[in-house]
């Protein structure tokens, strides 16, 4: 009988700590990153892991942060999910169900989180990610309490916005370097379900801005020979090629839409001027560029440079979306502010935590999320001229969605 | 009438385009189409071998070398790996080669890891080589593609006599075509299955000097060429070297027109669609080729 009964009790034991909270172990939090640390979305996907990775030291370094009485560090468990929807589902599941952690940050994929957060949500796990793409599931419905998607964030502004603010900045810096008001557009875009998904709304934002964009022309994903696409664009005689939207391909188009000929200037999505001074470019018309959502290579936003001599410092290499690292950077400290804020680690009363704060972050001194859990802040665009000159300006969002 | 002249330009620019993506197809081709001939080996990791040239290109280029050296330290490099490959892995799948196809696979991943391990993730590119653009009429022809092109002209142009008109061309050619017996007549197959994989090995490292001399590369870009490879030796027949050179030509004007004419984002999809469509009309290719090497059970 005693046999059993130790038995029994080992048994109990055991499964006591199996079932023991993970933040209980030595007051660590642990938080999740899946993000595309290789395949085609590396560039931007390398960012989320360097973004949160500095947030964790940053506050880790500073003493933690008190709930409850109790002091925690964080701890930073990342997943590559090779840009492969199958593997980041894979990795969500293995963060939520074994490693459990409190909150996950991703993916930079609007598909990629629409997967994810079929399991972080029925969890309970806070979901930050950095998609301007999520405006149809974030509904009043899905983010209430008990809703399908109340634990998940919208770390970027919603497409209108972004696309408006994007815009009107291309357009607003381009002209003067042009010396005559733009009025013809292409745009080259990925044909991958993010680039049909943005397309639509900044082809919308440009129309709303005065441009005739007669053709959109899509390229099948991993393009290398851009020059078919820049030939077609050429026909169209347009006064700006807009390149739209993975960084990478489009440092690879631009010197051959140079050597064609294709336009009176460029546009290109999601490429710093710390690229274009790095690897020297230069072009013989003006060339704008965008940043998600702010600069490292030039910038007019005071709290840039300080934030990014830290990212670099701590190994991150200088990349063309390095600035996507912030769409998740502030929401660390976002994060535990609400959890500060709450006192607590409770799921629900984090959210409501986060719908009442108002984050001073790097991007903005005011974030705050929407009730449908989106956040708003300007985008920064710069454009170079002829002899290599550049600068940039933040951009506020249009209040709505152009009209179709 | 100005608008005929500016339809007629941007007409020729498209076959120009064509011609320089096609000319690295066709050496990726070639090397895949050789090494199936001789050996049956399906070798899918052929894209990495291109790509590992690029690398080397890349490297050699950073370290302060010329153009023209980087691409034969390329042609070196790729070449021994190829023999390294060959010897210590893929003589050992001869006899059955769908299991050399699986060591392919495998092989893929691996060399992509190493590059990433070794030179992060991230694309790679060096200044062209060639930077004159020419113009004529509206047609703009950059140097750096006619480098490529001519280099390619050269290349298969050495590989055509070599295999036509030599005598180790001869056994080659016996080779393929059955290798049992030419062995029996004196013929050392095994050598020249080395032979070949070096050689192909070697055009790959050439095709990814000249591809990173045209666009940046990534650890990743070897998967895009080599299906390009693939397709193009099969609409060409496997085993056939001219085939692959015509079905390049093919594919590279096709996929020019389709880009610029068609619908833009089916672009790969035309290419494949015409590999189906020749499969099935004419299951060895346009121009005939093999089942893979021909041997004794």
């Amino acid at each position: 009988m005693k046999t059993v009964l130790k038995l029994a009790a080992s048994a109990a034991l055991c499964l006591g700590a199996f079932a023991r909270p993970a933040l209980a172990e030595d007051n660590i939090v642990k938080i999740g990153v899946v993000a595309a640390e290789s395949g085609s979305f590396v560039s931007a996907g390398h960012t989320l892991p360097a973004g949160v990775g500095l947030a964790v030291k940053q506050i880790n370094d500073a003493g933690g942060f008190k709930v409850g009485g109790k002091t925690y560090k964080l701890e930073m468990v990342k997943r590559d999910d090779r840009t492969d929807i199958a593997t980041a589902i894979a990795a969500t599941q293995e963060l939520v169900r074994d490693v459990k952690v409190q909150a996950i940050f991703g993916s930079e994929t609007h598909d990629f989180t629409l997967a994810m957060a079929k399991i972080t949500q029925p969890a309970k796990i806070i979901h930050f990610a950095g998609n301007s793409t999520l405006a149809k599931i974030l509904t009043p419905d899905s983010v209430k309490p008990g809703g399908e998607d109340h634990y998940l964030f919208q770390s970027e502004p919603q497409e209108f916005q972004r696309s408006g603010s994007t815009a009107r900045g291309v357009l607003t810096l381009l002209e003067p370097l042009l010396g005559f008001k733009p009025k013809k557009s292409v745009m080259i875009v990925g044909n991958d379900a993010t680039g049909q998904f943005l397309s639509s709304y900044y082809f919308k934002a440009l129309k709303a801005e005065g441009q005739d964009v007669p053709d959109i022309i899509f390229y099948p994903p991993d393009t290398t020979d851009f020059s078919p696409f820049l030939t077609r664009a050429k026909s169209l005689n347009p006064d700006i090629i807009h390149f739209w939207y993975n960084g990478d391909s489009t440092l690879t188009a631009l010197p051959q839409a140079l050597e064609l000929g294709a336009a009176k200037s460029y546009f290109l999505f999601g490429v710093d001027p710390g690229i274009w001074k790095e690897k020297q470019l230069s072009a013989d018309v003006p060339v704008a560029m965008s940043c998600v959502p702010v600069c490292w290579g030039e910038s007019s936003n005071p709290k840039a440079k300080t934030y990014f001599d830290a990212y670099f410092a701590a190994g991150a290499p200088h990349g063309v979306t390095s600035s996507v690292s912030l769409l998740y950077h502030d929401y660390v400290h976002f994060l535990v502010e609400a959890w500060q804020k709450a006192d607590s680690f409770d799921p629900d009363k984090t959210v409501e935590a986060l719908l009442s704060l108002h984050h001073q972050g790097v991007v903005s001194d005011d974030l705050t999320f929407n009730p449908t859990h989106q956040v708003t802040h300007a985008t920064e665009v710069c454009a170079a001229a002829p002899g290599g000159d550049i600068s940039c300006s933040m951009q506020q969002p249009p209040a709505e969605a152009p009209k179709s | 009438m100005q608008q005929v002249s500016i339809a007629v330009d941007i007409f020729i620019q498209q076959i120009l385009n064509g011609l320089s993506i096609a000319s690295v197809i066709t050496l990726i081709a070639i090397g895949v189409t050789l090494i199936f001939g001789l050996t049956g080996i399906i070798n899918f990791a052929h894209g990495e071998f291109l790509m590992i040239g690029g690398i080397v290109t890349w490297l050699a280029v950073s370290a302060g070398l010329g153009f023209a050296l980087a691409v034969v330290l390329a042609i070196l490099a790729v070449g021994l790996m190829g023999y390294v490959l060959e010897r210590g892995l893929f003589r050992f799948t001869l006899e059955r080669p769908t299991n050399g196809f699986i060591v392919s696979l495998g092989l893929i991943v691996v060399l992509q890891h190493v590059v990433v391990l070794f030179w992060n993730p991230n694309q790679k590119s060096i200044p062209r080589p060639l930077t004159t653009v020419w113009e004529v009429g509206g047609v703009r022809i950059a140097s750096v593609r006619v480098m490529v092109i001519l280099i390619t002209i050269a290349v298969v142009a050495l590989s055509f006599r070599m295999i036509t008109a030599s005598r180790y061309g001869r056994a080659l050619r016996a080779s393929v075509e059955d290798r049992d017996t030419a062995a029996l007549m004196g013929i050392p197959v095994r050598r020249y299955i080395t032979g070949v994989f070096v050689l192909g090995s070697a055009l790959a490292g050439l095709g990814g000097a000249l591809l990173i001399a045209l666009f940046p590369i990534t650890p990743f870009t070897g998967g895009t060429m080599v299906m390009k490879g693939f397709a193009v030796a099969l609409i060409g027949g496997l085993g056939n070297i001219y085939g692959a050179v015509a079905a390049g030509l093919i594919l590279g004007i096709v996929e020019g027109f389709s880009a610029g004419y068609g619908f833009s984002q089916w672009t790969d999809a035309y290419s494949f669609v015409l590999m189906i469509l020749v499969l099935i009309v004419r299951p060895h290719g346009l121009f005939g080729g093999t089942s893979g090497p021909r041997m004794a059970s």
